[in-house]
């Protein structure tokens, strides 16, 4: 063995490992873009003539400034995280998953046929049975574009967007026909709405016991959403499916050469965040409303996509981004109550967020990865110009490699 | 060996002045304070192993880097090169290695791109003046042909004139002959000597040395990002040459272990497989490295794709020890102990955003002694896996936690092959495994792959370099156009073997 | 049923022909560039409400009078789509944000924006009893709109755009195939090394490229609220923009062939408008008719996506080119 240049005992290796790099890498980075974006919100309250300093308290005075604005915060962030939990774990796989917004609204569907035909069933083996008719939902209206890209290559972008519009078309029927209401005066004009739900099929709320209003319907469904991405980190992070993904999305060549079955893990992440964005519906058919109504919340899978850009698609990053957002949402009540700014500045300013995240975050990227290759160059691992002429192509002189042997042979280098 | 001492070698005035040219990437100096002189009617051979500095040198004179110390003079006159516009506006052109063309265009239309002649195209009119200036220069190549339809050969002459259209004087050509039958490169030659006597300078980047004797009028050597030496044909030899370029003195010796072939570990008959594999057979036995020459392009890596189970084959069979492995998935084949060095290491060999150990651990995943049954991952395991990899193959990185990006095109290699033998795997597919490589690597690779017949296993080994197949086969075949067409003697001349290499009187099949 | 109303249903695919397949060029310069611009519905989003307005505040507002004040809506609205485009063109070219994931950016701020602008300019979404803004005087196209049996509708009471469409082609196949910029542009998309090495700006080209989509899609969207709606309403597009892109796919990027495709999912959004009765048709609930132009697009997706070719360069960060 050569005594020059080799490696120091590794045990004694101590440097930073990339994931924490990173970490720290994306947490300046939204830190930065949440700066340009209240930069820029500022400049537009400004020209409706009020105080920046003024605004932005009151948004946080009705969001984090009292039990009952945490429980409306957490509230809101609830389907946003199961949303962009859905994304995050296709995202992984380098797909995008642009269809929870009608993987939401088909297991809001299933999940209503199961209140009513299933309503039997006691408490809380209802609501289980429930969720568990939600995931199905969702995971088959995931399945569809999943199959679709692993048999004819059908980019997931364009047939999840119509899926969403199909599913738009479905909840519509849905209201209309099988799952009518039926208590209808007859002759009389009423919203279109399932039936209420079965007592024990709803989720009750919990923010009373932290002093928090019933109206924000904190439920216990937040915790689920905490634990939900507790449990999306293991998969990506700790088994084999979150490995073979994570090689698939970052070089599908090298995982297949490494026996992974693409096709495979591209439907079974699809199936994953099917069951995840059939939860998203839940904390208002069951928590808030008890019924599947016709004006049921929307874009909520968007606004998860949203949510897991800022949470840079790391499960940890996207509870705090749907905090973040919940308490931006909060601003709208915020600014209708205190403030001539329209409501829609907070749209703005989503939108600014956004932007600045997703092109901050590549800035950061390029320089940590330039700073790491600096680093390993600094202590000379680099024999060879990485870089430079070597990509693909010239080797040492014809012989060299002859000679080289030969002194191998002597027990040389 | 007829050095052209050629018009103008003499005492006229340089065309081309480099002077203390430095340059630096991320991590490593490139350029060191070179100087080069150019002269008009020349062919000038820069020369060096990878990773010298001589690619980046020439893009630095073609404005493609911006050096960071140091001057250029071009016809006595201080140059700012900032980008390949203001090269070309000073008559520098360059063919880079692996060839700028638009694949789907015409060769006219790669050829005016940048320089039409006007906001309305005159297609007639460009194709007319193309096909003047392939005359003119005795080119062959028809102005209507769709690049994708051409040969490597064509290719080539298309880059060139891209050049020449443009005016250039001086022409670098960056390892023109790595991708070229010995026909090709005869042709080639005989299309610089011409280029020579009409006045214009080639730069000629190579590592054939064989090649720099036969066509160069001066030799520049460069080593580590400095030059090391100026020479002539006359005044030198391979020897000499490789001494500079390396270092130290360099000998011709080979020693293969002595073992005993025994049965045959891989049978493949009648190999076919979406028109790049057109029929093959071959047999590698226990004990013996089987070496496949050949010009890339005639289906190499579809060859070991089929073999390793990335690509399945129209027909044939191959069989593992006697049992068939046809068409089955990778992770079978890699059961069934097979192990795969990919031609593309980026592509088809590691995961750059993944750390060390993630890759170290890959295509055994499935393993369980590193993941249970439910699919959590033994984590301590396979970093123990991976530091005793990085131990035991002398791979230079300061933990198994970075990503492997950050590893040396060496060092990337040398986890490849580290994972790879790790499961002692009774037959290597090994494809281009020293592409990319300096001296050290190579031989540390070159060393693993005849530990490998020591221990008694089958190396498939596929290379387009014909010094790596005589450095470790025990047979050679050689493949053109998806078939075996030959197979020789460790021993046996390059001519003999160039034939098979050429095939028949076809061109490529692309 | 009767004949008139596939004659009807042939009117109203023409126009969201025209609609699709000003979207779609868009979306084929964007692409031959070699940016994939899947932002196409928020730029078109940004059209409709931009467009909108244009067509008011031009007409009556500056009391210009039809045409003129239709006509700068309208150019109002490709322009407001060109600047938003803006910002894709800055993420993709300057900072290599994924081009996907710009998209998807573009689109979700495109809904926000819209609906801010949308206050600003007409105190919110219109109503269903709203009157419509004002328009181009619609025309028959001579001969054509005096077809015997009932074809004649088909034909008639078009807007102009719809011929302006239909005419595009040609400037466009012009300018892609017959001038130096075309096959710049074009290079930019197949191989940008190679368009680089030649001293041709890639960066240049591709902002041109992106910039040209959000003045067609903007254009495409005006026109859809201005002309064909007359109010602007959230959530008008309807998932148009992505029909578009799949046109353009299924079209392999050629603005000849994409006539067809445009046209062909064009006539499977105007059945549930208006061929409700048609045989088979009427057997189906009314929100199943509804879903017919998206399933028409994935079957056509899924079925013959396998043969096309797009640029070969599309989608990949340049990284030679970016502001260097």
């Amino acid at each position: 063995m050569a005594t020059e240049g080799l490696a120091p005992p590794v045990s004694a290796m101590r440097s930073r490992p990339a994931w924490l790099e990173g970490l720290v890498g994306q947490l300046l980075a939204l830190l930065a873009s949440l700066g340009i974006a209240l930069l820029a919100g500022s400049l537009l309250i400004i020209a409706y003539g009020e105080s920046p300093v003024a605004v932005y308290s009151s948004i946080l005075q009705y969001s984090v400034e009292s039990a009952d604005g945490i429980g409306y915060v957490l509230a809101i962030a609830t389907p946003l995280i199961f949303s962009a939990l859905a994304v995050a774990v296709c995202f992984k796989g380098g797909m995008f998953n642009i269809g929870v917004e009608g993987q939401y609204l088909v297991a809001m569907v299933t999940a209503a046929w199961a209140e009513i035909e299933l309503g039997f069933l006691p408490g809380p083996i209802l609501v289980v049975v429930v969720l568990i008719a939600a995931m199905l939902g969702g995971m088959i209206w995931a399945a569809i574009p999943g199959i679709l890209k692993v048999k004819t290559g059908a980019h997931e972008v364009v047939t999840t967007i119509m899926l969403n519009g199909i599913a738009v078309s479905l909840l519509a029927w849905a209201i209309n026909f099988p799952l009518k209401f039926s208590n209808a005066p007859p002759g009389q004009n009423v919203d279109l709405r399932t039936d209420q739900f079965p007592e024990g099929g709803l989720i009750g709320d919990i923010g009373h016991y932290f002093g928090v209003t019933p109206g924000a319907h904190l439920s216990w469904l937040f915790f689920l959403a905490i634990g939900a991405a507790v449990l999306v980190w293991f998969l990506i992070r700790r088994t084999r499916l979150g490995y073979e993904a994570r090689a698939v999305g970052s070089s599908p060549g090298s995982a297949k050469a490494g026996g992974v079955s693409i096709g495979s893990i591209q439907i079974r992440l699809f199936l994953i965040s099917g069951a995840l964005a059939g939860l998203v519906g839940m904390q208002q058919i069951l928590a808030d409303r008890g019924h599947l109504p016709q004006n049921y919340v929307v874009a909520l899978g968007f606004t998860g996509i949203a949510v897991a850009f800022l949470g840079q698609n790391n499960p940890i990053g996207i509870v705090f981004a749907a905090i973040l957002w919940g308490i931006l949402s909060r601003g709208e009540v915020a600014l209708q109550i205190e403030s001539e700014v329209p409501r829609e500045f907070i749209i703005i300013l989503q939108g600014i967020l956004i932007l600045s995240v997703v092109i901050t975050y590549q800035i950061a990227k390029r320089r940590l990865a330039a700073r790491q290759l600096q680093r390993a160059g600094a202590a000379g691992e680099l024999e060879d110009s990485a870089g430079s002429d070597e990509d693909a192509g010239p080797r040492g002189p014809e012989i060299t490699g002859r000679e080289a042997f030969e002194r191998a042979g002597e027990g040389g280098v | 060996m007829a050095n052209g001492d050629g018009a103008g070698g003499g005492g006229s005035p340089p065309l081309v002045v480099l002077e203390r040219i430095t340059k630096r990437f991320p991590g490593v100096l490139a350029n060191d304070g070179v100087d080069l002189e150019l002269r008009g009617g020349e062919v000038h051979a820069l020369i060096g192993e990878n990773g010298a500095g001589k690619s980046t040198l020439m893009r630095v004179l073609y404005g493609m880097y911006r050096a960071d110390g140091g001057r250029i003079l071009v016809r006595g006159e201080e140059a700012r090169i900032a980008s390949p516009r203001a090269a070309i506006a000073l008559g520098i052109g360059m063919v880079h290695q692996h060839f700028v063309l638009v694949d789907p265009f015409t060769v006219t239309e790669n050829i005016i791109l940048g320089e039409e002649g006007g906001a309305l195209l005159d297609v007639d009119a460009a194709r007319q003046r193309v096909a003047e200036l392939a005359e003119s220069y005795a080119f062959s190549v028809d102005p209507r042909a769709v690049i994708e339809d051409l040969s490597v050969g064509e290719e080539q002459r298309v880059e060139i004139l891209k050049a020449l259209y443009r005016g250039a004087e001086i022409l670098i050509l960056d390892e023109p002959t790595a991708v070229l039958t010995p026909n090709e490169t005869k042709d080639l030659f005989g299309n610089l000597r011409k280029l020579r006597e009409a006045g214009r300078t080639i730069v000629f980047i190579s590592h054939k040395l064989d090649e720099v004797l036969e066509i160069a009028d001066r030799i520049t050597v460069l080593r580590r990002g400095r030059v090391v030496g100026e020479t002539r044909p006359a005044d030198t030899s391979k020897a000499k040459l490789a001494e500079m370029m390396v270092g130290r003195p360099v000998l011709f010796r080979l020693d293969k272990p002595q073992v005993e072939i025994g049965e045959p570990v891989l049978r493949v008959d009648g190999l076919v497989g979406e028109g790049k594999l057109n029929g093959i057979d071959l047999e590698v036995r226990a004990g013996e490295i089987l070496g496949v020459a050949g010009v890339e392009g005639n289906g190499q890596r579809e060859l070991a794709e089929t073999l390793f189970g990335l690509r399945t084959p129209a027909s044939g069979t191959i069989q593992l020890e006697g049992s068939s492995i046809t068409g089955r998935p990778v992770g079978d084949i890699r059961n069934a102990g097979v192990g795969y060095i990919p031609e593309d290491r980026h592509d088809q060999g590691l995961v750059l955003n993944m750390t060390l150990w993630e890759n170290a651990v890959l295509g055994r995943q499935d393993d369980e002694e590193f993941a249970s049954g439910l699919g959590v991952m033994f984590i301590k395991r396979i970093k123990a896996l991976a530091i005793r990899l990085v131990q035991l193959f002398d791979i230079r990185t300061r933990s198994v936690d970075v990503n492997a990006s950050t590893l040396s095109g060496g060092n990337q290699q040398k986890l490849i092959l580290a994972r790879e033998l790790e499961t002692d795997p009774k037959l290597m597919i090994a494809a281009q495994p020293t592409r990319g490589l300096d001296v050290g690597a190579i031989e540390f690779v070159w060393r693993q792959i005849l530990d490998q017949k020591a221990a008694g296993r089958a190396v498939l080994l596929i290379s387009a370099e014909l010094d790596e197949i005589y450095a470790l086969s025990d047979r050679i075949v050689t493949i053109y156009g998806g078939r075996i067409t030959g197979e020789f003697a460790p021993d046996a001349p390059p001519e003999e073997i160039g034939v098979g290499m050429l095939g028949g009187t076809k061109e490529p099949v692309p | 049923m009767p004949f008139t109303d596939i004659a009807v249903a042939l009117q109203i695919s023409f126009t969201y022909f025209t609609i699709l397949y000003l979207t779609g060029l868009g979306g084929l310069f964007s692409e031959r560039s070699g940016i994939v611009n899947i932002g196409l519905e928020g730029l078109m989003i940004i059209g409709t409400v931009t467009g909108a307005f244009g067509a008011r505040f031009f007409t009556d507002t500056i009391d210009l009078g039809t045409p003129w004040g239709p006509i700068l809506g309208l150019l109002f609205g490709a322009l407001c789509g060109a600047i938003f485009a803006s910002i894709h063109a800055v993420a993709t070219i300057t900072f290599r944000v994924d081009h996907i994931v710009s998209g998807v950016v573009i689109n979700l701020v495109a809904v926000g924006l819209a609906r801010f602008l949308s206050y600003a300019f007409f105190n919110g979404q219109a109503t269903q009893s709203d009157p419509g803004g004002p328009h181009l005087a619609r025309l028959d196209i001579p001969f054509l709109s005096s077809l015997p049996g009932g074809l004649d509708r088909a034909f008639q009471s078009l807007s102009p755009m719809v011929l302006v469409a239909a005419f595009m082609v040609v400037p466009v196949w012009y300018a892609l195939n017959r001038l130096r910029w075309g096959l710049r542009l074009r290079s930019c998309g197949e191989n940008p090394e190679a368009t680089r090495s030649l001293g041709v700006s890639v960066p240049l080209y591709r902002y041109q490229g992106v910039l040209l989509s959000g003045a067609f899609a903007g254009l495409s969207g005006a026109f859809l609220a201005a002309e064909v709606i007359g109010n602007w309403r959230e959530g008008q597009t309807l998932g148009l923009g992505f029909i578009a892109l799949a046109a353009l796919i299924l079209s392999n990027w050629n603005p000849i062939r994409l006539m067809f495709f445009a046209w062909l999912f064009g006539f499977a959004v105007a059945i549930p408008l208006r061929l409700n009765d048609a045989p088979v048709i009427s057997a189906l609930p009314p929100q199943f008719i509804r879903m017919i132009p998206y399933i028409v697009t994935i079957v056509a997706i899924a079925g013959f996506v396998g043969r096309v070719r797009p640029p070969a360069a599309a989608g990949k960060a340049y990284e030679g080119g970016g502001g260097t």
